[in-house]
């Protein structure tokens, strides 16, 4: 083909779709979510803020949105997080999830403990396993997050801010129904397992 | 849907079948009540498939394996009433209910993902796993209330709901009324006032009609009772029993 009409056809390509025009790997470091995330998606840079590498995309995209809408505001989503987001269109968020979800996935910060924690029992007999998937790794849904290797605190605050509706957005309504079934110590318990899952 | 409309469905389901093409019938939203033209059990697409299917028990314990999780391998679900007890509900009734929730005719989020075709399968996987809870053997301790009121549950249940749950509340499969005799209290509790708000939308308005004076009172004492209502000796499993179909 002669070269003004590829570059021709490419130009309409990108302009036709803005989607594929946004690069979500420059948004996440202009946007700063490598200051608090990590460069690799996967390294916060304190206990209690999430990883967020190879996490699944349709999960992410609902979380920004929401945080943008003031439908999430738990934790230092609200302060931190929501500031960033309202200045982010929504294609942009479509490619930050996208690009995140195409990470390779974020796993345990220390090698696994013993293999018979009580979280591990728990986590089958309080029925986490059924809708996010053997050791937290295969969610029923695409839409419903991955957890295992997930940070610790990070995973206990969002149980306990989901059983007391302080976080409410999503398919946590989902969720909160069967959050009567665990104490905070088994949330503890829970969060301990998970977060040493490979 | 209108009556011609149905029969023409049923008629166009029936030639598939006959003419051995693949089942067709997807998850379709149709109203809620208290919607204009709302109608109870109105049928259609994928329930009335799965009805007109011949179950695979087989098949219907590997899809309950999934189900297993949160209801229990023998079916009982847990006693504070966070999940159902399946085990001996009607055929008709778990292929109307799994249909509605999938369709999105009935709101229970927890239960959704587990209700879609990508899980658990199309309209014959509703047919097998349905035949397969329809068989399981009852719980013989269901989640009851505090006793106390047991009179005025019975009064009050003798003089309104017999009509459609029957004497002791065995239900009835031909008119998909629900077997609600030996169920969690709790259970029973959360969806007869979701019912009596409408915010159950696959409800049956006569129910919503019958039960629109009740107290609070009248509710709990109702409620007890029916959850002490025994299914028949026959149906009920031993204390202590476990599923062999898990083991």
């Amino acid at each position: 083909m002669h070269k003004t009409t590829v570059l021709a056809v490419a130009l309409a390509l990108a302009t036709a779709s803005p989607a594929l025009a946004a690069d979500g790997k420059a948004l996440f470091a202009d946007k700063g979510c490598t200051a608090c995330h990590g460069e690799d998606a996967k390294t916060p840079i304190q206990e209690g803020y999430p990883k967020l590498a190879g996490q699944n995309a349709d999960y992410v995209f609902q979380q920004l949105t929401d945080i943008k809408a003031g439908k999430r505001a738990n934790g230092a989503v609200a302060e931190v997080m929501k500031p960033i987001l309202d200045d982010t269109a929504e294609a942009d968020l479509r490619a930050l999830a996208d690009y995140i979800g195409g990470l390779p996935r974020f796993t345990p910060a220390t090698a696994a403990g013993p293999a018979d924690k009580p979280g591990k029992q728990l986590y089958l007999t309080k029925t986490c396993i059924a809708c996010h998937g053997k050791e937290g790794g295969k969610p029923v849904l695409k839409s419903y997050p991955a957890i295992g290797g997930q940070d610790r605190a990070y995973i206990a605050q969002q149980m306990k801010d989901i059983k007391s509706a302080a976080r409410a957005n999503g398919a946590t309504n989902a969720m909160q129904p069967v959050m009567h079934l665990v104490t905070e110590p088994e949330i503890d318990a829970i969060a301990e397992y998970l977060s040493n899952v490979k | 849907m209108t009556t011609l409309t149905r029969s023409l469905a049923i008629a166009a389901a029936a030639t598939l079948l006959a003419g051995g093409a693949t089942l067709a019938a997807e998850p379709t939203k149709g109203k809620s009540v208290g919607e204009a033209g709302y109608q109870w059990n109105a049928g259609g697409g994928e329930e009335d498939e799965a009805l007109s299917l011949k179950p695979d028990l087989k098949n219907g314990r590997d899809v309950y394996e999934v189900c297993s999780a949160c209801h229990q391998m023998e079916g009982w679900g847990l006693v504070d009433g966070t999940f159902p007890q399946l085990a001996g509900q009607h055929y008709r009734v778990i292929i109307k209910q799994l249909s509605d929730i999938r369709a999105g005719n009935r709101d229970n989020p927890t239960m959704y993902p587990f209700a879609l075709p990508s899980q658990i399968g199309g309209s014959q996987a509703l047919a097998d796993v349905a035949g397969y809870i329809q068989g399981l053997k009852m719980n013989p301790e269901p989640g009851h209330g505090d006793g106390k009121d047991l009179a005025l549950g019975k009064k009050l249940y003798d003089d309104n709901c017999t009509r459609c749950h029957g004497a002791v509340g065995e239900g009835n499969n031909d008119k998909f009324f629900p077997r609600i005799q030996g169920q969690h209290y709790a259970y029973l509790l959360r969806q007869y006032e979701w019912i009596k708000a409408g915010k159950r939308r696959n409800a049956n308005p006569e129910m919503i009609a019958q039960i629109k004076n009740f107290s609070e009172r009248d509710t709990r004492a109702v409620l007890d009772y029916v959850s002490r209502l025994s299914p028949p000796k026959e149906l009920i499993a031993p204390k202590g029993w476990k599923n062999p179909d898990f083991q």
